[in-house]
């Protein structure tokens, strides 16, 4: 009776690997588009804000409607606290033009890819979303002079600030690699530049003192500083007027001249200095320093986005796992058969696993099966492959061990008995080998889980990639990473203490 | 039942059987004797096939098991095999013990194979134990649990390698006991023992086999009373 029960959760086991195999090749992509969208952006909001405003024809009934992107603070963004408001630089200053001519003012957002098609469709009179003018844009459109010119910025530590270009010699900046700052850097006589890939590495190696500052645009700053009380900005002196942000109106508007005026007499007065002090200075309110410099409260409200990172993680680990264990299975088959190609192939095949970086074969599957099988691999699955064929290598010399290990009279007893080679394998030896090299199995489970987390390079949205999204947006580099540290953590305290009970159950019989 | 010609058997170097003619008839009751290193084990395994014979012809019924395109497994099917450290399944149940080859050989339902376990366990006296594990039993009953999931199988031949060897001195009759009610039930049966006493009660042939060589083939009372050759009598000296 037991052995049906065995049997029937054995099936029941292989019906569920069968399910996970076929969700992942059924679907390619379909976790990481789900994921994706489930990242917090500005679209809803975005969507919602341009669907109130139903562009009605420009010009003539003394209303304007400008178009701007409101993702890009302090220049234009969301007001989530007040309303969902659009406020920003941008807006303040739109407002007062709008005011000196006489017009009304309404604001429609899009998305900035959208924005100069929507002057050239007319249905926004004029953009203003901190765009710069270049060469490509001034085909499509017709721009004021500008109004501002993103200035470079340096962020310090607030105890040992930097605030000229001159203190910066001798001293280590970190850069983000490839922006216009890092090209700035490379002027600054006397500075070790260190290039970093994104702007929360940049806040993380601040604050740890391994770069004495750092130098970035001006919209970048205001954020680190803003979530950061403990960081200081100072602008750099402002660079050739002619790359800053401009208004965009389209071809051949007549309200060019006028916005131009109205521009011109608020630089005179200072009217537009107040606006841009008031947006870059005002914004950065310091909150108080938290304990150990920490704010774990910017987490809230992402524990939902990072708790689905859990599914993603468990279910890559599930699927490398399953896949590494049968794989392996049949590799340790190999080694003992007797056969010598077999043989030969799974030593080969071993050696080959163990011996190069997992990164390096996750990464080369991940690209190279498109290329070479003209098949656009998934990147779960690709990571599920790698990690199962990886895991597959070791965990083939452990069960090998572990069948070795099984009483040779097990053996004979079942060839006695008529029992062929497969179901001998499946239910008398197998099983046997399992329980002896349990806690190893259960090691592989745990190194899966913590080595997942190197999926995140090729994008797939498990909780370290989720860690990292919110570092990004949140401008705060070490809470996301606890956060995460801490899922990691519970996640493998619960796989052991269920291992134990599995461990305890196969020890009925002794 | 069993025909054996000119069987030998050779690891490496070293010659184990040295060429074994005998037959055995269907109820025929065979004890094998001799000194420790004489073979007697090589040639019990010889006939299931455990161990593949160097040469030779070994016919059991009407199927050459030594000849080519043979299903082995149909062969052992018909041949039970009782083993000294008994080599129960250590993580099933006495009951799945028994009903495991039956479901996945036989392919009986799990009540017949339940039926005929259970059946089997009152044969050996175990009824009770049906639900254990084999941890929970002592040697004796391991050996009476492994004797009955040899005889589930049904089959036509027994064979039994020291079933007694590995068992305490208190257990040992117990044993026997099963054996001994096998064999007067017809069973054709093989059987290599140190238990002179028994080899003399229950068998009907006696072999003595020293250094590969089956040297004296015939019953009990002669064997043990006038056995025939010099080698023999020497051995018996020795054990009685």
């Amino acid at each position: 009776m037991r052995n049906s029960m065995l049997r029937k959760s054995k099936r029941t086991a292989l019906a569920l690997l069968a399910l996970f195999l076929f969700a992942i090749i059924a679907v390619p992509g379909g976790l990481g588009q789900q994921a994706a969208a489930a990242a917090p952006q500005g679209t809803d909001a975005l969507s919602a804000a341009s669907g109130e405003a139903p562009a009605p024809l420009p010009g003539v009934k003394g209303t304007l409607i400008m178009g701007t992107s409101p993702d890009y603070p302090p220049y234009e963004n969301i007001d989530a606290k007040s309303g969902g408001d659009i406020v920003g630089l941008d807006v303040d200053i739109a407002k007062a033009i709008a005011d000196k001519l006489g017009y009304k003012l309404e604001i429609s957002g899009m998305d900035f890819s959208g924005l100069i098609a929507a002057l050239q469709t007319k249905r926004v009179d004029f953009v203003m979303s901190a765009m710069s003018v270049t060469d490509e844009r001034k085909q499509s459109v017709d721009f004021s002079s500008s109004y501002y010119t993103a200035r470079n910025t340096i962020v310090s530590r607030k105890n040992a600030p930097l605030t000229t270009a001159e203190s910066l010699s001798g001293k280590t900046v970190g850069t983000q690699l490839g922006s216009t700052q890092d090209q700035y850097a490379q002027t600054l006589a006397n500075v070790t530049l260190k290039k970093l890939n994104r702007v929360p590495d940049i806040i993380q190696e601040l604050k740890s003192s391994r770069i004495d500052a750092a130098v970035v645009e001006d919209a970048v700053a205001l954020d680190m500083t803003a979530a950061n009380p403990d960081l200081v900005m100072n602008f750099l002196p402002a660079g050739n007027a002619e790359d800053g942000y401009a208004i965009a109106f389209p071809k051949g508007s007549s309200l060019v001249a006028s916005f131009d005026a109205a521009l011109r007499e608020m630089k005179e007065n200072g009217q537009l200095e107040a606006i841009t002090k008031k947006w870059f200075e005002e914004n950065g309110d310091q909150k108080e320093g938290k304990f150990l410099n920490l704010d774990f409260g910017i987490m809230k409200a992402y524990v939902p986005y990072m708790l689905k990172g859990v599914y993603v993680t468990l279910l890559f680990t599930l699927v490398s796992a399953l896949f590494g264990f049968i794989w392996g299975t049949i590799l340790s088959l190999f080694k003992l058969s007797g056969i010598k190609p077999l043989e030969w192939f799974a030593t080969a095949y071993t050696s080959v696993f163990r011996g190069t970086p997992l990164l390096l074969q996750l990464i080369l599957i991940y690209y190279s099966v498109p290329q070479l099988f003209q098949y656009k691999i998934s990147a779960l699955m690709a990571a599920g492959l790698a990690f199962g064929l990886n895991s597959a290598a070791y965990l083939s010399e452990t069960i090998r061990g572990g069948i070795m290990a099984v009483d040779k009279g097990q053996r004979e007893a079942a060839m006695a008995l008529g029992i062929s080679y497969p179901v001998m394998m499946f239910y008398i030896i197998l099983p046997q080998a399992v329980k002896s090299i349990l806690p190893a199995l259960v090691n592989e489970c745990v190194a899966l889980i913590k080595e997942s987390s190197l999926v995140s390079v090729i994008g797939v949205q498990d909780i370290m990639r989720r860690a990292s999204v919110v570092q990004a947006t949140e401008f705060h580099a070490l809470e996301p990473l606890l956060f995460a540290g801490a899922i990691y953590y519970v996640l493998v305290l619960v796989l052991t203490s269920l291992a134990r009970l599995l461990e305890r159950r196969l020890r009925r019989s002794d | 039942m069993i025909n054996v010609t000119e069987l030998t058997k050779t690891y490496g170097k070293h010659q184990v059987l040295k060429g074994i003619t005998t037959s055995v008839a269907q109820g025929e009751v065979v004890a094998l004797i001799g000194p420790s290193g004489s073979g007697k084990s090589t040639f019990l395994r010889c006939l299931n096939l455990l161990e593949r014979p160097t040469s030779g012809i070994i016919t059991i019924g009407d199927v050459e098991l030594t000849g080519k395109h043979v299903r082995i497994e149909t062969v052992r099917q018909r041949i039970g095999m009782v083993f000294q450290h008994f080599h129960l399944f250590p993580h099933m149940t006495v009951m799945d013990n028994i009903t495991f080859a039956q479901r996945k050989v036989k392919k009986l339902s799990m009540d017949a194979a339940r039926d005929k376990a259970m059946a089997l366990l009152e044969r050996v006296g175990l009824a009770d134990k049906a639900d254990s594990y084999p941890s929970r039993l002592s040697g004796g009953q391991k050996q009476r649990v492994a004797i009955a999931r040899s005889l589930a199988m049904e089959p036509d031949i027994m064979l039994f390698d020291e079933p007694t060897s590995a068992l305490d001195p208190e257990m040992v009759k117990e044993v026997l006991a099963v054996i001994q009610g096998l064999a007067s039930s017809g069973m054709t049966m093989l059987i290599v023992t140190h238990e002179m006493k028994f080899a003399r009660e229950a068998a009907d042939t006696i072999y003595f086999m020293d250094d590969g060589r089956l040297v004296e083939k015939s019953t009990p009372d002669q064997f043990f009373v006038r056995p025939q050759s010099e080698r023999a009598a020497r051995f018996l000296e020795q054990v009685l």
